[in-house]
């Protein structure tokens, strides 16, 4: 069965989220000298197969930008978006620096890049906020079938997932990605006590929803 | 000096922000009535019934944003005074956000913190 989150968790892991999703826009912007428009993000929480479904489905094609988080809780820290749409963030990253003819050949450091810059964004956060200790592992790209790239991540069938939807449009260009955490259940139960002495800590009329 | 009482509105869609926001406003200023709104449509609502001294806003908000009901805003409580606690901290939102018009006090960036809601007061008082 899938945990559930109470109202207040919810929300808070979203504005945690929110305030990543930001910082990350806010270097991104720079990078590209262009306004970023975001999406509020959606987050939702999955079990096993059930991400392959919300992502289109098992064998759809995408990039992965994965990362590790081992500390208080552990989790494999995954930015996931759709073959389709690489090329065109790398365009939007790379403008007119690298030519046309190029831009294949750096597509996967600049997606890499991306992914660095969002997934630290988010790992960041959150650690900050929850106070704890953790060590982060390196970037890793992967390109295949979402089952494959799913697979990766995971350490067992009853894995939690805590996928977050966003949406960047710059200028003409809609790009949809998603960040996943991915937890076994003692993770994402040590995530959530997190959450909640976040909440005692900060907020003394909590409604118990 | 004694300040006269306030009235802010906190305009979030995150109820974990706004509780954190108004804990902290009121432990400063224990007198000061505090209004919600979990968007941008409602904070027009509470506009409609009150005059806030100091509007709080969040940007990327469901339904309609931050900017969009920054304009309207202004329309209803020109003496208003703003501060942006968002998030997205981009260049171009600030820019966006002055651009109005408003009496503009502070942005602050995310987490909502007690240096972030002193600076709010801080600069809200000069």
């Amino acid at each position: 069965m899938t945990p559930q989150l109470s109202a207040i968790q919810e929300d808070a892991l979203t504005e945690f989220f929110n305030i990543a999703i930001g910082r990350a826009a806010a270097m991104l912007s720079q990078m590209i000298g262009e306004g970023i428009e975001l999406s509020v993000p959606v987050i939702r929480l999955v079990r096993g197969q059930e991400a392959a479904e919300v992502l289109g489905g098992a064998e759809r094609r995408v990039c992965s930008v994965m990362q590790t988080l081992r500390g208080d809780f552990s989790a494999e820290a995954m930015l996931v978006f759709p073959e389709s749409q690489s090329l065109e963030i790398v365009r939007l990253l790379l403008r007119d620096s690298v030519p046309l003819q190029d831009i294949t050949e750096m597509e996967q450091d600049a997606l890499t890049e991306v992914g660095n810059i969002i997934l630290n964004a988010c790992i960041g956060t959150l650690t900050n906020l929850l106070s704890g200790d953790f060590i982060i592992g390196l970037p890793q790209f992967r390109l295949g079938a979402c089952s494959e790239i799913l697979a990766a991540g995971r350490r067992g069938q009853e894995d939690c997932m805590l996928l977050l939807h966003i949406d960047f449009r710059v200028e003409r260009h809609a790009i949809t990605g998603y960040v996943i955490f991915m937890q076994d259940l003692p993770s994402f139960q040590a995530l959530i006590q997190s959450v909640d002495d976040y909440i005692a800590r900060n907020v003394s009329d909590v409604p118990r929803s | 000096m004694t300040e006269p009482p306030r009235t802010v509105l906190i305009v979030d869609d995150s109820s974990l922000s706004r509780m954190l926001l108004k804990n902290l406003l009121l432990e400063r200023r224990p007198g000061w009535t505090i209004l919600e709104a979990a968007s941008g449509e409602q904070a027009l609502e509470i506009a409609d019934e009150h005059v806030p001294d100091l509007i709080t806003l969040d940007i990327n908000m469901p339904g309609m944003g931050g900017i969009e009901a920054a304009k309207l805003l202004k329309e209803r409580c020109p003496s208003a005074q703003l501060a942006v606690m968002t998030a997205n901290v981009q260049e171009s939102v600030r820019q966006r956000v002055q651009s109005l018009g408003i009496l503009f006090v502070a942005m602050v960036e995310k987490p909502i913190t007690a240096a972030g809601v002193d600076k709010i007061l801080f600069r809200f008082a000069a």
